[in-house]
């Protein structure tokens, strides 16, 4: 349906573009890595990780939200080229 | 340097100036004033603070030093009005709005609780929010559901609790860690200002 809607409400899209845009957006979780930060620091505040292994993750999550955000900002603009294999 | 007013929150428990550390490195807090709502605000040097956790931090540490004798309806983090005319007439404009919500929370903070899934364990979830919100109902006069943001998060809730309520709350929340040890985990966390129970809207053209 999403494909479908997606194309009903911009017809010039390719199918190409569309799954694209998809694929992106599920790589690019922003909203999923900024759950994964809560929940980081949620375990490590109720003592299930510890401090150590609590900034490395942490750190992990924010440089993978921060290329997330940029992801989806050139996803926006149009600048993200689809790799042929 | 050009300094802009960083705002907490409003209160209506009259001016007051503390020193206190604050957002960006300021080291007082004060009010900007408008009839009976008083803006509290630190001064600051741009109108977009870094959204760091150390400010984020000292965002709720300076509501959480003011909450404890005041009622304060607070603001997200990020307020910042170029002048104190700017303010002044947002308090002008929201003084319906203000007076509202201050007269919800007056007495009252807000009060987390969050349920955690021991690792491994599995509960029956629904049952286990119905239980927690029926007995925690009895000692609050409202809840505000947060997100799940975890597969082991059961419960994420807020409560607006009367400061005369506050024992009974910890003594429930005392039986409820009691009721499911070994199953889930409990963090109970406050008082907060209560951020869950006001909805106070700035227009963009309130900051500039």
């Amino acid at each position: 349906m999403f494909i479908l809607d997606t194309l009903l409400v911009k017809p010039l899209m390719t199918i190409a573009d569309t799954l694209h845009t998809m694929a992106v957006n599920e790589v690019y979780d922003v909203g999923a890595i900024q759950d994964q930060l809560k929940e980081t620091r949620l375990l490590y505040e109720l003592g299930e990780l510890d401090r150590e292994t609590y900034e490395t993750r942490s750190e992990e999550l924010r440089d993978d939200l921060e290329l997330a955000e940029e992801m989806q900002q050139k996803l926006l603009s149009g600048n993200v080229q689809v790799a042929q294999t | 340097m050009t300094e802009y007013l960083y705002t907490y929150g409003v209160t209506d428990d009259g001016s007051f100036e503390l020193d206190l550390p604050a957002v960006e490195d300021a080291t007082s807090v004060y009010t900007v004033d408008y009839r009976r709502y008083s803006a509290i605000v630190s001064d600051i040097d741009t109108m977009e603070p870094e959204q760091t956790d150390e400010n984020a931090r000292l965002h709720d540490d300076v509501l959480q030093a003011l909450i404890e004798d005041r009622t304060v309806v607070p603001m997200r983090f990020g307020m910042t009005f170029k002048n104190a005319r700017a303010l002044k007439s947002v308090l002008r404009g929201g003084q319906r709005a203000f007076r509202r919500a201050l007269m919800n929370v007056d007495g009252k903070v807000e009060l987390g609780v969050k349920l955690v899934t021991e690792e491994g364990v599995d509960v029956d979830r629904e049952a286990v929010r119905d239980d927690v919100r029926e007995r925690l109902g009895e000692v609050s006069n409202d809840r505000a559901e947060n997100d799940l943001f975890s597969d082991r998060l059961v419960v994420n809730d807020s409560y607006l609790v009367a400061h005369e309520d506050r024992e009974a709350f910890d003594e429930v929340m005392g039986d409820v860690t009691e009721a499911y040890e070994g199953q889930l985990k409990v963090q109970y966390t406050g008082p907060w200002a209560p951020y869950n129970f006001v909805d106070i809207e700035i227009g963009a053209q309130g900051a500039q």
